[in-house]
């Protein structure tokens, strides 16, 4: 039949969507009742993917695949149930993630022997989705359950809910985004301007003097965008115990013990009211208007900068030792190191975790680990 | 609240990542598991600002001209998802996506579709008044709310219901049944 035909024996569009509407529920039985259900492509489970590279990998291995609203849905479709009369143990370990409004088995949907297949209809799509999430692949009295989502069950007024929620839900969660990024605009406004102008001579000046201290530690020296992992033990000495100690006096004595901690998140969460936290926080709002990850720590180091000289000026044993080092300023996106895992893949993923260290380092009750570490950072 | 914004740097520069390795990557593969993996960030709306900065709508858009339909589907499904967010809609509607996205309601791969239906449904959102007035898109879409596909049916109605008036509705269908162009147009195979 012809889509022609088709029309003129249902009449208007809107002719048809009234009767949809009135009949939207008995409708939508009836024809997963009366017929037989058919298999769609997306019930099926697709191959794992086993060729990708490594820092892509993750910790379960998936299919490729592209997830869109239009895939999910608050229906759900539960293969291989054991045919042993455990529905409602089925339906009770639904329930564990969210209201079940309705459920059924699907007797005509194709299954293999022994086993059954139910749908399962939430009242919310994020309870459809933990579910799924946590019930596809495991294994339930002996048999393995396959969950998908079965959008194909949805009447007309479903599909424009879960749309209308979804799009709703993305922009509350952008207007939020956008009131944080004016939160943390403010006080950049006023305080950057000073700082801003000093900080190319001064990080020139800092990098060169740093770089030879750091030499042993090279490896790491491509980092230096981020706060560097704590070193290995045997290069504590490098460090005079004297010298560490008296910057952390300093530190403590200016009242700004809180920016000497180099990580963005702390700056954060501890400094809101005087001018010296607020550029760590503006050095943080910046990413988004700058395409170079490099760019937007400056202020931070600047920051360092000037604490550091006041250390230095005494005890000139850094300073002095610059001049063999080419300039470095601002950091260097994570390519190929020194680091030489012989696979480029792998050198991603090592710089990954080293920066997942970094935040797990920085997490607040760890501060004399975090001190130590400071003065090496800007290898 | 901290730990989401800390996590925020390390994905930045994971997206980061994934861009570059496409761009220079030479194995298919490979670029269409990352294409995959952009997509599915897409969804989450925490990285629309990362993604957005990182231009990968265009890289969405690009992969709509491709042959290969795999690379098709995962990029309209990553517009499909980047279109929920306001301001990538904005991005996108400068971008000329429009029209790319028109053109792939007539890929042969459902999933396609039914993202395209959605991301000109994004499109229309308010601020931007009601884009898609074509009435080849009506007439595509009355189509599909004709088709056996319950998902391709039932989100063809409500672009209908909700994406254009009564009158324009009416007003295409009034052509449809004048001519024959329309018959027999294919629908998208499931």
């Amino acid at each position: 039949m012809t889509p022609r035909s088709k029309l003129h024996r249902l009449g208007s569009y809107f002719e048809r969507t009234l009767v949809n509407n009135i009949m939207a529920a008995p409708s939508k039985s009836d024809s997963s009742c009366w017929s037989v259900p058919k298999v769609y492509k997306h019930h099926e489970q697709k191959r794992v993917c086993i060729s990708r590279s490594k820092y892509r990998e993750g910790r379960t291995a998936r299919a490729v695949k592209v997830y869109t609203i239009n895939l999910e849905s608050r229906y759900l479709m539960v293969q291989g149930v054991p045919a042993i009369g455990v529905m409602r143990e089925l339906i009770q370990l639904c329930a564990l993630y969210g209201v079940v409004e309705e459920y059924r088995p699907l007797d005509e949907y194709p299954a293999e022997e022994f086993t059954e297949v139910y749908l399962v209809k939430f009242q919310k799509l994020t309870s459809a989705r933990a579910a799924k999430r946590r019930m596809d692949e495991k294994s339930f009295y002996g048999g393995v359950l396959h969950v998908c989502y079965v959008p194909e069950y949805e009447t007309v007024e479903d599909t424009r809910l879960k749309l209308q929620d979804r799009r709703s839900y993305v922009t509350r969660m952008s207007q939020r985004r956008e009131r944080e990024k004016a939160q943390l605009e403010k006080p950049k406004e006023t305080t950057l301007s000073d700082s801003a102008t000093t900080s190319d001579t001064i990080t020139k000046q800092n990098q060169m003097s740093n770089r030879n201290t750091a030499e042993v530690t090279s490896s790491i020296s491509h980092y230096s965008s981020f706060p560097l992992l704590p070193l290995p033990p045997q290069e504590q000495p490098l460090y005079s115990p004297v010298h560490q100690q008296g910057s952390m006096q300093t530190e403590d004595g200016m009242g700004t013990l809180h920016n000497a901690i180099t990580d963005p998140q702390r700056q954060r969460v501890h400094g809101s009211d005087h001018t010296s936290s607020s550029q760590g926080q503006s050095a943080e709002s910046r990413p988004p208007t700058s395409h170079a990850s490099g760019v937007r720590l400056i202020p931070r180091i600047t920051h360092l900068e000037n604490r550091k000289r006041k250390i230095q000026n005494p005890g000139q044993h850094l300073s002095s030792v610059s001049g063999c080092s080419n300039v470095f300023i601002g950091p260097k996106l994570p390519e190929p190191s020194k680091l030489d895992m012989e696979d480029a893949s792998l050198d991603t993923t090592v710089s990954l975790i080293r920066n997942a260290m970094k935040q797990v380092e920085s997490v607040p009750d760890l501060k004399p680990a975090k001190k130590k570490v400071k003065p090496r950072r800007r290898i | 609240m901290t730990s989401r914004v800390g996590s925020a740097e390390d994905r930045f520069e994971f997206l980061q990542t994934l861009v570059t390795e496409f761009q220079d990557s030479d194995s298919q593969d490979a670029k269409e598991q990352i294409l995959a993996n952009l997509a599915n960030f897409a969804y989450d709306p925490n990285n629309a600002d990362h993604l957005r900065e990182l231009q990968v709508h265009e890289l969405f858009l690009d992969a709509l001209t491709e042959e290969n339909d795999d690379f098709v589907e995962f990029g309209m499904g990553g517009l499909c998802n980047l279109s929920m967010d306001p301001q990538c809609r904005a991005v996108l509607l400068q971008g000329g996506a429009l029209k790319l996205v028109t053109r792939c309601l007539s890929s042969q791969r459902e999933e396609t579709v039914l993202s395209a239906i959605t991301a000109l449904m994004n499109l229309s959102e308010p601020p931007f008044g009601p884009q898609v007035t074509d009435p080849a898109v009506l007439q595509c879409m009355l189509r599909f709310s004709l088709s056996d596909s319950p998902r391709l049916r039932n989100l063809a109605a409500v672009f209908l219901q909700d994406c254009c008036s009564r009158e324009q509705v009416q007003q295409v269908e009034q052509q449809m049944m004048g001519q024959h162009g329309a018959v027999g147009i294919p629908l998208p195979k499931s």
